[in-house]
């Protein structure tokens, strides 16, 4: 695969990962470029050791749990309210809901709902995050369990 | 609503906002540009910085040995201070790719526990190195000038150390020390999560 293949394929599953970590679409594009960077430069080494997909998740999922290590830009929670309110655009409002739901969840529960969302083997799921396949089974059980609870107390 | 929700639908749905490869890359050469810039930059300064200094040397011509052990003292500390530093920046960006997240994420935990104690240790040691080396560094000009003179200047410099050892080094190590312990805290937190 080249890299405008690979970039035209994953970019969206990746954004769509970010965004379920941060939940916010600027630091989002921020992460996915940086794993997109990532994957240019070390592509011509990459030895198929895994499936390409694999390999661009994981390097997602690791930039994700590597922003804690950089400073935080400015928290959402600073921004005066009218600003927050332009910056949810105009999804429709329980795909805003799913979305700030999983960026509440803990992190490492954040990225698995989300490599289970855009439907990625359980077995893969397990190798990207470093858990058994059976911890990560249990695991996107109870995270769906949780989503599910707080989808119904939304709707009522 | 029923218990089984359709998340997936809702999951796709996201707004995604693309770059194309074309402008990535230009970002991916441009951050190459920067870090490799940086590095040069840090070099250029201790370089001029060394510069000055044995400048000094050979303009001056000291006759004192001391003002030549103050002057490699202080040059020393400055070396062993960058080169530890750019020592240990690579190994921070290095890692492998292949690895899960738990794995790098451990990985990651040992550099910063290491950091933390290199750090203190290396700081401290800085500021030791180059006060001592100030101190034999002034001597000789401190004996061709009047008791008053070199009671003042030293002085100075002896309030200048103090001023360092006792206020500035503490000051910057606990500020290190803040950041290092707050990342360690919520490496091990997600540590805990990647448990079996």
């Amino acid at each position: 695969m080249t890299f405008e293949e690979i970039h035209k394929v994953y970019w969206p599953k990746v954004y769509r990962q970010c965004m379920g970590y941060m939940n916010d679409h600027d630091a989002a594009k921020d992460i996915t470029q940086e794993t997109f960077i990532k994957v240019w430069q070390h592509l011509p080494k990459f030895r198929n050791e895994s499936s390409i997909g694999t390999w661009v998740f994981r390097i997602a999922a690791n930039s994700c749990l590597r922003q804690i290590s950089k400073d935080k830009k400015m928290p959402k929670s600073e921004f005066p309210n009218e600003i927050v309110e332009e910056i949810l655009v105009n999804n429709e409002p329980l795909v805003e809901f799913l979305y700030k739901c999983i960026s509440e969840l803990p992190e490492v529960e954040r990225i698995i709902i989300s490599l289970e969302l855009e439907e990625l083997k359980q077995k893969e799921i397990a190798k990207i995050v470093g858990l058994t396949e059976s911890n990560v089974r249990v695991k996107i059980h109870r995270i769906k369990e949780k989503l599910t609870k707080k989808f119904q107390k939304h709707d009522r | 609503m029923t218990d089984n929700i359709d998340f997936k639908r809702y999951w796709n749905k996201q707004k995604i906002e693309t770059q194309t490869p074309e402008e990535l890359i230009k970002k991916a050469n441009e951050f190459k540009r920067k870090t490799r810039f940086k590095l040069i930059v840090g070099n250029i300064v201790l370089l001029i910085s060394c510069i000055g200094i044995s400048f000094i040397w050979f303009y001056y011509q000291p006759e004192f040995l001391t003002t030549k052990i103050g002057v490699i003292i202080i040059m020393t500390a400055i070396l062993i201070y960058v080169a530890f530093q750019s020592t240990l920046m690579p190994l921070l960006s290095k890692r492998n790719l292949e690895a899960s997240a738990k794995e790098q994420l451990l990985q990651l935990l040992q550099l910063k526990e290491k950091q933390r104690f290199q750090q203190t240790t290396l700081l401290n040691g800085y500021f030791f190195l180059l006060s001592l080396g100030f101190g034999f560094y002034m001597y000789e000009y401190a004996v061709r000038m009047t008791f008053i003179w070199a009671v003042l200047t030293y002085g100075i410099v002896f309030f200048t150390i103090a001023l360092n050892t006792f206020y500035f080094r503490p000051k910057t190590i606990r500020k290190q020390q803040a950041r290092l312990n707050k990342l360690i805290a919520q490496l091990k937190d997600l540590k805990e999560q990647l448990t079996d």
